[in-house]
């Protein structure tokens, strides 16, 4: 049984392991062939490093920027405006015509189905009408709507698993919907927040078709600069060296959402 | 459950604003393809050419044919994900040693950024330069033209997407696993059920909504696929890595046929929609009315 | 007493004091008369990385003595290091002269055709400059968006100096919109360790039936690639293969079938097209010329390196001038990576016309000519990246001053030297040797055989022009899609080629049929001239 899950291990983090190795390399180390073992295969040189950060090779402080500006504003907006359209779902009781709480919930979900392509298009034409292509905003407003419904789903699951009776209490003793949602319930559902704001950061780091058709240089992202790069002449050893900077904020964010997964959090959402 | 004329002050900020961004734009689609949009032909414009593209886009064999690749990328990508996600997520059930780290180094892969990755894998795959041919080599087998043959290239997408969101599935089935009731097992030790009938009989179907909604979200997700294909073989050798979304994106926005793409677009969502349906209506039926 | 001396002391420490004030007057204006004059003479071969300075309107002297403080232009320039590196440096050093503020935006080649006609799109104004290479002039020239060059460069000489071939390429109808910054074509590189010696002579001959030599048709080409495929003939302990192409379908692809296509469908008799029949706009793509290349191209995957199948031109550029294959016919670029200074094949690589073919089809007369003497159609692939200013730009005379001087004398001579900047040679006095043997340090024979090469190339009646005309993109796609189709195995050489010249006749009657065939007569136009 070790044996398997050894072997899935190696398949998961070789990818990792190979652009840490390659990252080390010069061009004739890679050109000519594979090369394994920093000092017995090849001497390791720290120019892919070091390049990255004097700004020689590919531009990396701009699209970190970018990127972590629009992932955090983006996820906050989504969360805010999530998590109240969530509460309401979870909270109160909704019959519009043939259309009750699982039907909305549904709606919001299924609009996970639409392609990239498809919205990116009409966005380009229209943003670039608006003089917006190229800026973080046009971004932004796209990932809210790509993360909004990532975080309906799972807030109305977390508050769905705090019992009503006590945002209920708290009415009774006065305090309005929003002051119970505010003071009762979000204190309450912390661990998820947390969870769902990650979420969503991943999420936008990560997010590369909306980011290709709509910027062009300024607001560029990380997963946009590091794949530009890759088109004449690839240094194949400083796109690993950068590919390692860029997902090591996610790949860290994953390991602290880890401990909150397993721990039934997420559970809810299934039954 | 309450109710109160708040509730719309909670939900309506949502609502709209899921309408003004994704809504919207689809009908601003169904617009761009009602016209004969493009930029080679200097004249055109905001027109309007009837339902001319989408006639076009039916005889398209191109876009069938990526309707079809894509198709097969997500069959076998999903049940890859799924079959294997749930052998990972039944070992880690066990109280193995060390089991936090596997997880934790299970999850990585799925967190970080796919199209970055997808560009290591090419490194990973490359054919002339990469380790894994040389291994191969070194070992006195043929080298795998992973990228350069059209099948194989299939075969390759389809092991980077497999690398990728096999954790999905692990961590939601897993999380499934450990939240059964433990009853039926211990019934079924006294009864002397073989480990094959405690799978098949009780947890397969007490895990069977999760399974539904795991493999409903993950097959949603994989027909978007377009970073990988579009870093790993863009859309080779031939067009037999081709999907919908990347062939939509060839025929909108590097040749700029707008009107055309968008009909290409919307037409796609249409079909996926309802493939989508039949799909869940399939799966659904299975499960008691007690589990829903 | 003292009294006394105190005044004659006074008297003659005045007299002193007066004559040292002369004396140090003089010193003065005698030193600031010699420095300052030397001062501002700015010795720009020390401050630059230049070879040395050149007279006219955008030298470095002339673009110093412009003020353009205060104003801020936006360049979109190819990403580096391929024209983004020089292009990024000039800039910086534009800024250094002039004040101004220049921001250039670099851009994958993937993504270059859509950033830079977004703009062009909507009629916002973005760039004060732009990087394209000819084959969009049709949509962007013709679209009407480019400011026609000042007076002041079509006279200097720098202007002057750029071979005419290329010339043609930066005017749409009568107007001229393009400042060259790089030439293109495409020739045959290839090892002369494996080739020009002597020791594998014999086993050729004993093989193939001819002496061994840089291949002149491109039945010798598969000859040669086939021979050389598979073994280490080059004795660095690794295997070599045949033949380094650009495959990859939506890189350059296209290109490398019509550098093959050309001789089998260039006929030097048959006036009037070489991608379409001009009267009518029929797509010539599927006629038997072109269906030879692509047989022949579907032959030779058989001797490409491991993942040959799946390259880009980047690819194709470390490949041979990493050292794995012995032939290359392509751009310039990996010609000039294996010469590079520490490159482990320097001056083990020479460099010849492309091959041509003993046979051409006459569609005059429905059949196949022999040539004997070798038909030769040297294509102008790509045709060189060009540069322009949109007419909405606020500040184009600083925009032009701009590309004056990123494509001046000095800079340019400076670029071609550069490898990786992919700048090539563009100007009449990059043909000579000597400045090859000088400046980059290629060994003499080498650059007698680049620089033959590009004037045999260049100067040839029978070349081919690239396809020049808007929407070049959709056609590109279309032909470049059926050959990788075919090439994969999935579909016979005539029915993808059938295929594709049935699309080009879409776009064309879909874009519109008589904007595109008066472009395409332009091309015409150029023939044989």
């Amino acid at each position: 049984m070790y044996a398997t899950l050894v072997l899935w291990c190696i398949f998961a983090v070789f990818p990792f392991l190979w652009a840490f190795v390659t990252s080390f390399k010069t061009d004739q180390d890679v050109v000519n062939g594979a090369t394994y073992f920093p000092g017995i295969d090849f001497k390791p040189v720290l120019s892919a490093w070091t390049n990255l950060f004097s700004g020689e090779s590919i531009p990396i402080i701009g699209p970190y920027l970018n990127t972590v500006v629009i992932s955090i504003t983006s996820s906050l907006l989504a969360m805010m405006i999530g998590s109240l359209a969530a509460y309401g779902l979870s909270r109160f009781r909704f019959n519009l015509g043939r259309f009750g709480n699982d039907d909305i919930s549904f709606w919001f979900i299924s609009l996970r189905i639409m392609p990239a392509v498809v919205i990116a298009i009409p966005y380009f034409v229209m943003f670039n009408s608006l003089h917006l292509l190229d800026t973080k905003i046009s971004l932004i407003i796209v990932y809210i709507g790509y993360n909004m419904p990532l975080v309906v789903w799972l807030m109305k699951d977390f508050f769905d698993n705090i019992p009503s009776e006590l945002d209920e209490a708290a009415i009774v003793d006065g305090c309005s919907h929003f002051g119970a949602f505010f003071r009762i319930v979000v204190p309450l559902s912390k661990s998820g927040l947390l969870v769902t704001f990650l979420f969503c950061i991943i999420f936008s780091w990560s997010e590369f078709i909306f980011a290709l058709i709509l910027t062009i240089n300024k607001s560029q992202t990380l997963p946009l600069v590091i794949v530009g790069r890759a088109s004449t002449r690839i240094p194949w050893w400083e796109i690993s060296a950068a590919s390692l900077i860029s997902i090591l904020p996610v790949a860290v964010l994953a390991i602290v959402i880890e401990r909150y997964m397993i721990k039934g959090t997420l559970m809810g959402s299934f039954r | 459950m309450t109710d109160s004329p708040v509730k719309y002050a909670f939900v309506l900020p949502g609502v709209l604003t899921m309408i003004v961004i994704v809504i919207f734009p689809v009908g601003y689609a169904i617009r761009l393809s009602l016209s004969s949009w493009e930029i080679s032909a200097f004249g055109s414009g905001l027109d309007f050419a009837g339902l001319t593209q989408y006639a076009a886009v039916l005889q398209d064999t191109r876009f069938w044919h990526s309707l079809f690749v894509t198709f097969i990328i997500v069959f076998f990508a999903v049940s890859l994900e799924y079959v294997i996600g749930l052998s990972l997520a039944l070992i880690l059930t066990v109280e193995l040693r060390g089991r936090r780290v596997f997880r934790v180094i299970f999850l990585v892969p799925m967190m970080v950024t796919a199209v970055i990755m997808a560009l290591v894998w090419r490194t990973v795959l490359h054919e002339s330069i990469g380790p894994i041919n040389d291994i191969l080599i070194r070992l006195s087998l043929p080298g795998i033209p992973w990228l350069s043959h059209n099948t194989v290239a299939l075969i390759s997408i389809i092991m980077v997407d497999f690398w990728q969101w096999t954790p999905f599935m692990f961590i939601i089935l897993l999380a499934g696993l450990l939240s059964l009731p433990q009853d039926p097992y211990e019934a079924a030790v006294i009864d002397g059920a073989s480990p094959w009938q405690v799978f098949r009989y009780i947890t397969f179907e007490l895990l069977y909504p999760v399974s539904v909604a795991v493999l409903l979200i993950r097959t949603i997700e994989a027909f978007k696929i377009m970073g990988t294909i579009f870093v790993l073989t863009s859309g080779g050798p031939g067009t037999s890595t081709e999907t919908s979304s990347y062939y939509i994106w060839i025929r909108g926005l590097k040749e700029f046929q707008l009107g055309y793409s968008a009909a290409m677009a919307f037409t796609y969502l249409i079909i996926l929609t309802i493939g989508l349906i039949i799909f869940s209506k399939l799966l659904r039926k299975r499960i008691s009315p007690r589990k829903l | 007493m003292k009294k006394r001396q105190g005044g004659f002391a006074k008297r003659s420490q005045l007299r002193v004091s007066t004559s040292a004030l002369l004396r140090a007057t003089i010193f003065l204006l005698v030193t600031v008369v010699a420095i300052v004059p030397a001062v501002a003479q700015t010795n720009y071969v020390e401050k630059y990385p230049i070879f040395g300075t050149h007279e006219g309107p955008y030298s470095f002297a002339e673009i110093d003595k412009k003020d353009y403080s205060g104003i801020t232009l936006n360049a979109i320039t190819l990403a580096p290091p391929v024209m983004g590196g020089p292009t990024i440096l000039h800039a910086k050093q534009f800024e250094e002269l002039t004040g101004a503020k220049i921001n250039v935006v670099a851009v994958p080649l993937s993504q270059l055709y859509a950033k830079v006609m977004t703009p062009f799109l909507t009629n916002i104004g973005a760039y004060d400059a732009i990087i394209f290479p000819p084959n969009w002039s049709g949509d962007i020239m013709g679209g009407g968006y480019l400011e026609p060059l000042p007076e002041k460069m079509l006279k200097s000489a720098q202007w002057g100096e750029v071979i005419q071939v290329y010339r043609y390429l930066q005017s749409w109808g009568d107007k001229i919109y393009g400042v060259p910054i790089d030439g293109d074509k495409h020739f045959l590189a290839y090892r002369r360790d494996a080739i020009d010696a002597a020791k594998y002579q014999p086993k050729f001959k004993e093989k193939y039936g001819y002496d061994l030599q840089p291949p002149q048709t491109w039945d010798e080409y598969r000859d040669v690639a086939e021979f050389f495929n598979d073994w280490d003939w080059d004795g660095d302990g690794e295997k070599e293969y045949g033949a380094s192409e650009m495959t990859q379908r939506d890189a350059q692809l296209f290109w490398q079938f019509i550098v093959r296509a050309a001789p089998y469908a260039q006929h030097p008799e048959v006036k009037g097209g070489f991608f379409f029949e001009v009267e009518t706009m029929t797509p010539l793509i599927n006629t038997p010329g072109f269906v030879q290349a692509l047989e022949d191209m579907i032959e030779i995957q058989k001797f490409y390196p491991p993942g040959g199948k799946n390259f880009s031109l980047s690819d194709v550029i470390f490949s041979f001038g990493g050292g794995q294959t012995a032939l290359h016919a392509n751009w310039d670029d990996g010609f000039i990576q294996a010469m590079e200074k520490d490159s482990p094949i320097r001056n083990q690589v020479n460099a010849t016309m492309a091959p041509g073919a003993k046979k051409a089809w006459n569609r005059k007369t429905n059949k196949w000519d022999d040539f004997p003497n070798i038909n030769r159609a040297p294509f102008l692939a790509w045709g060189g990246w060009i540069t322009g200013v949109p007419k909405t730009s606020e500040n184009k005379e600083a925009a032009f001053d701009f590309l004056g001087f990123l494509s001046n004398n000095a800079n340019q001579q400076k670029d071609l030297t550069v490898g990786r900047y992919g700048v090539n040679p563009y100007r009449t006095n990059d043909f000579s040797p000597v400045f090859w043997t000088e400046k980059a340090g290629f060994d003499p024979e080498v650059a007698k055989g680049y620089t033959d090469a590009l004037r045999n190339t260049l100067d040839h009646p029978n070349r081919v022009f690239d396809l020049r005309i808007p929407g070049n993109q959709l056609y590109v796609n279309a032909l470049a899609t059926a050959v990788s189709e075919s090439l994969a195995g999935n579909m016979k050489p005539q029915e993808a080629l059938d295929k594709a010249a049935k699309e080009w006749d879409k776009i064309t009657h879909r874009v519109g049929f008589d904007q595109q065939k008066s472009a395409y007569q332009e091309i015409v136009n150029l023939e044989g001239k």
